[in-house]
């Protein structure tokens, strides 16, 4: 029966940049392969439909003791998670994990960003962090710390122009990671500055 | 007449292909018929309780029939549906899945208008039009149907081989302090938050900037 | 990206993921609607169209609908299929964190229920009470972007 596989043990969420991982403690069983299921409930199940628990879109029967449950997390309510093992027709009890994970929690990184000067433009180059990132880019021209712009950028599938430089005057950048979902920024990115091509007879 | 036996097999992939919201629909002839088969056409307002006949669309062999101003007030949806006929026997009816014209419909690129100076190019953008039935009927571009529209505007300096992306609510664009005397290609995009509707980039415009005076 | 869009109601305002609404929606939308055969009948658009509503009872409508579907829609659309169930499931949290802020609203008297509004949700439970709760809750899950679009 059940009784003689125990539940999975240490459960906790791991969220970077709204991509969740639900990890637990492996069960071991000398000479056999133990798989895992999980299921999540969000607050709607909680308190309008009996406390039901939906299995997640890529965790049934794995044999990892991770599970990407960023899919399945997507409302910015408390979920409630749960892991039970399995070895063929044998199941342990379900192990839940103690609380609850919002999304709102997750951790965020700032940005990897380069900031380019191409003849007088302002340019921002910005690694691509998954569709529900977004960026707030500042930029000033160094000296005028009190005159900041900033920029909201979506969509990071290349160079982004930021502004037009005036001649040889330097500029800075720096940039955090923000999601509207949860209404939440990073710290900022370290500061880069580039300098403007110079005068403009230079095109001769 | 009396109700025909209807052993016809049926037309297939009944289904809206729309553009701009002109909705057209469009549908495989019944497997194993040649030619010869007839068709025809009733559309329905969901909600509202009657099918109605196209009338352009009754006895037709063409498999495609234009809904676009049966269809033309986004803030219904619909459904449509066809049959078939062949030597004295017909098809069953039909359908498609429900369409909404507002969500189910492409959009085709903006527009794009260049111009240059010896360093700088300007970029007037324009969204397409909504379908109209005729030339004199008043004009509404996507813009007003799409209030969140904004433009994704790609901008290549053809010598450099360097590629800058912008992304902007208006629909005009200018980029100063570039080098004299070489080309410049644009393209752009638009891009729809909600519903999530993205146009193809439109084909390169490209133009050189004057030579240094 | 999660689309988010800020609805203002008087001072009051609520940030809605319509973007994640919509893509969960888009996702079930012809699975949801293939299990709907009555063309002849709409629970929110027929026979008065949300598009009539005064400006300001919107927030008073829009609040009675998430909670009609919090309260009503969701619970009995469960399927088969466990695909549409998880997106029926990330539609219903979201919309009950919508509503929760909604309901703030109401609480700071920026959401105030008209005649109007109040007559034209009775219309929609009229629609929804005139079919068994399955087909009922079902259609209603089917006209899900008929409220996303009038919201927006």
């Amino acid at each position: 029966g059940d009784a003689l596989l125990p539940a999975p043990q240490s459960i906790s969420v791991l969220s970077t940049n709204m991509k969740h991982f639900l990890t637990w403690s492996p069960v071991i069983v000398q000479g056999a392969t133990v798989r895992y299921s999980v299921e999540f409930q969000g607050e709607y199940e909680r308190e309008y439909a009996n406390g039901s628990w939906i299995p997640t879109s890529e965790c049934s029967l794995t044999t990892a003791t991770v599970c990407n449950i960023t899919e399945d997390i997507s409302a910015t309510v408390a979920y409630r998670l749960r892991v039970r093992a399995e070895l063929g027709a044998t199941r342990s009890p379900w192990g839940t994990m103690k609380g609850f994970f919002n999304r709102a929690t997750t951790s965020l990184t700032p940005p990897l960003l380069r900031a380019l000067a191409d003849g007088h433009h302002l340019l921002v180059e910005l690694a691509d962090m998954g569709p529900t990132l977004q960026f707030q880019v500042l930029y000033w021209r160094k000296g005028q710390e009190s005159r900041v712009r900033q920029k909201v950028v979506r969509e990071v599938s290349s160079v982004v122009h930021l502004d037009t430089m005036e001649a040889g005057a330097e500029y800075c950048v720096k940039a955090q990671t923000h999601v509207e979902a949860i209404n939440r920024s990073s710290s900022f990115s370290p500061t880069q500055c580039v300098r403007a091509q110079g005068d403009t007879s230079v095109w001769l | 007449s009396g109700q025909l036996y209807c052993s016809l097999p049926n037309p297939r992939n009944v289904r809206f292909e729309s553009i701009n919201m002109k909705n057209v629909l469009h549908w495989s002839a019944p497997e194993g018929t040649g030619d010869g088969v007839l068709y025809k056409v009733k559309y329905a307002v969901y909600g509202v309780g009657k099918w109605i006949r196209k009338p352009e669309c009754r006895n037709i062999n063409r498999t495609w029939c234009d809904l676009s101003s049966e269809t033309s007030d986004y803030e219904e949806q619909y459904y449509a549906s066809v049959k078939a006929f062949l030597n004295g026997t017909c098809s069953d009816w039909m359908e498609t899945t429900r369409f909404n014209p507002l969500t189910d419909t492409k959009i085709d690129p903006p527009m794009v208008s260049v111009s240059s100076t010896d360093k700088s190019i300007s970029i007037i953008l324009t969204a397409p039009e909504k379908w109209k039935g005729s030339p004199e009927e008043e004009s509404i571009s996507l813009l007003q149907v799409y209030p969140g529209l904004q433009y994704n505007v790609s901008v290549l300096n053809k010598k450099t081989k360097k590629r800058w992306f912008f992304s902007i609510n208006n629909n005009t664009l200018v980029v100063p302090w570039l080098e004299p005397g070489t080309v410049y290609c644009v393209s752009a995009q638009i891009h729809v938050t909600t519903p999530l509707l993205d146009s193809g980039f439109s084909e390169e415009h490209c133009i050189a900037t004057l030579k240094d005076k | 990206t999660a689309g988010v869009k800020i609805f203002h109601f008087g001072a009051c305002r609520v940030p809605v993921s319509m973007t994640e609404i919509r893509a969960g929606f888009t996702a079930i939308k012809a699975n949801i609607q293939s299990r709907d055969p009555i063309r002849t009948l709409s629970i929110l658009s027929h026979p008065h169209s949300l598009h009539k509503v005064k400006s300001s009872d919107r927030c008073c409508i829009t609040h009675h609908l998430f909670t009609f579907y919090v309260d009503k829609v969701f619970k009995h659309c469960r399927t088969e299929d466990s695909f549409v169930n998880r997106k029926i499931s990330s539609i219903a949290n979201s919309f009950l964190s919508a509503r929760r802020k909604l309901g703030q609203c109401r609480e700071q008297n920026n959401c105030v229920c008209g005649e109007e509004s109040t007559e034209r949700f009775k219309q929609i439970l009229a629609n929804y009470e005139g079919l068994n709760v399955t087909s009922a809750a079902m259609k209603s899950l089917g006209e899900l972007d008929i409220l996303l679009d009038w919201m927006e």
